[in-house]
């Protein structure tokens, strides 16, 4: 199976890889993961508590290209937005934009899945 | 009694049989029981085809001498004289005798088929549980523990150092050590889905569940083992 360029530019250049301080007020941390293909992905998140706004964003996933290309992105997108708008990304959003084909679209379910679990992280800490 | 009557009757009793086309006589699934011919591939369950209840613990020996006698009956070769469509059908036979024995004869893709009968995709389960917390506005509830993808999530990190520097005396200890439990844990998961299968089989429809329960996490156990061994070269 061939991969998109956009899959490709994001798996050979991800962006936004690293860790940032689990233990911090303002960081959120999401680990998922997909049974049918073994992936695990960590995706997190640091908010200005002033204006919910997500000012940075690091993953570090291990699995398949798509899903290396789907959280890359995720950070990506997630920056600049504010948690409630963040929310609102779906993974027909990242599907679009990857080309993923139909076998790889629990790649971006993991993605939103990740999302979602490190906002909810930051809510729990900032509840 | 009138002949409708005498029909009805028979289709009730036998409701897996129909009319031979060739000899007007009631056949068994795949042979007439009166004239022998082959009949049509028609759509059905893998465990039906080979004549089986809807249960996981199965006779594997049983199992393979059924295949092999299908096998050899239904050979398309054995069919070289015969009319066309008798032709057709065997091949089409032997393709569906082919897949149902692949699938029932292992025991992760059996469980995995008869979940898909129930209507239950282990492919899909992830994305569909997203769909619903979506819509809910809740959290997903993720398919395995938190623990276990902390831990998938360690090992793997210990895994990429590994590949990327010199596998030290020290490293090494640590992978064949894991490499010996995840062994182990993969054993009793298999033993802890045998159970499962009993609970299936008495009758217990909510095993389905605890099914695709030991499903995912041996997928993740198996995938580790995998790349541990790999890396262990």
């Amino acid at each position: 199976m061939a991969y998109s360029d956009k899959v490709l530019d994001h798996y050979t250049n991800p962006r936004n890889v690293g860790t940032m301080d689990k233990g911090s007020a303002e960081v959120g941390t999401g680990l998922v993961g997909a049974p049918e293909c073994g992936d695990v992905m960590k995706l997190q998140i640091r908010v200005n508590p002033e204006t919910n706004v997500i000012e940075d964003a690091k993953f570090k996933t291990f699995g398949c290209g798509s899903a290396i290309a789907s959280s890359s992105l995720a950070t990506e997108w997630v920056k600049g937005k504010t948690v409630d708008e963040a929310l609102q990304i779906k993974n027909t959003d990242i599907v679009k934009e990857l080309s993923l084909p139909p076998v790889k679209i629990h790649c971006s379910v993991l993605a939103e899945d990740a999302i979602r679990a490190a906002i909810s992280d930051w809510k729990k800490k900032n509840g | 009694m009138s002949e409708t009557g005498t029909q009805l009757k028979v289709l009730q009793t036998r409701p897996n049989q129909h009319k031979c086309w060739s000899c007007g006589d009631m056949r068994a699934e795949h042979f007439c029981g009166e004239c022998g011919h082959v009949q049509p591939a028609l759509p059905t369950d893998f465990f039906s085809f080979f004549g089986l209840p809807r249960r996981l613990e199965l006779d594997e020996a049983k199992l393979e001498d059924a295949f092999y006698t299908l096998s050899r009956k239904l050979h398309p070769d054995m069919y070289s004289q015969a009319s066309q469509r008798e032709q057709l059908w065997s091949l089409e036979k032997t393709s569906q005798l082919n897949d149902a024995y692949r699938t029932l004869r292992d025991e992760i893709a059996r469980t995995e088929y008869l979940l898909s009968l129930e209507g239950i995709q282990m492919e899909e389960q992830s994305k569909v549980a997203t769909e619903q917390a979506r819509a809910l506005g809740v959290e997903k509830k993720q398919t395995v523990p938190p623990e276990f993808l902390e831990e998938a999530f360690e090992l793997n990190m210990l895994l990429e150092e590994a590949r990327m520097g010199e596998v030290d005396d020290d490293v090494r200890e640590q992978l064949d050590a894991t490499e010996n439990s995840l062994t182990a844990r993969l054993k009793g998961l298999r033993d802890e889905l045998h159970k499962v299968w009993q609970r299936w089989d008495a009758g217990d429809v909510s095993a389905t569940g605890a099914m695709v329960d030991v499903l995912n996490r041996r997928s993740y156990l198996r995938n580790l083992l995998r790349d541990v061994q790999e890396v262990l070269g």
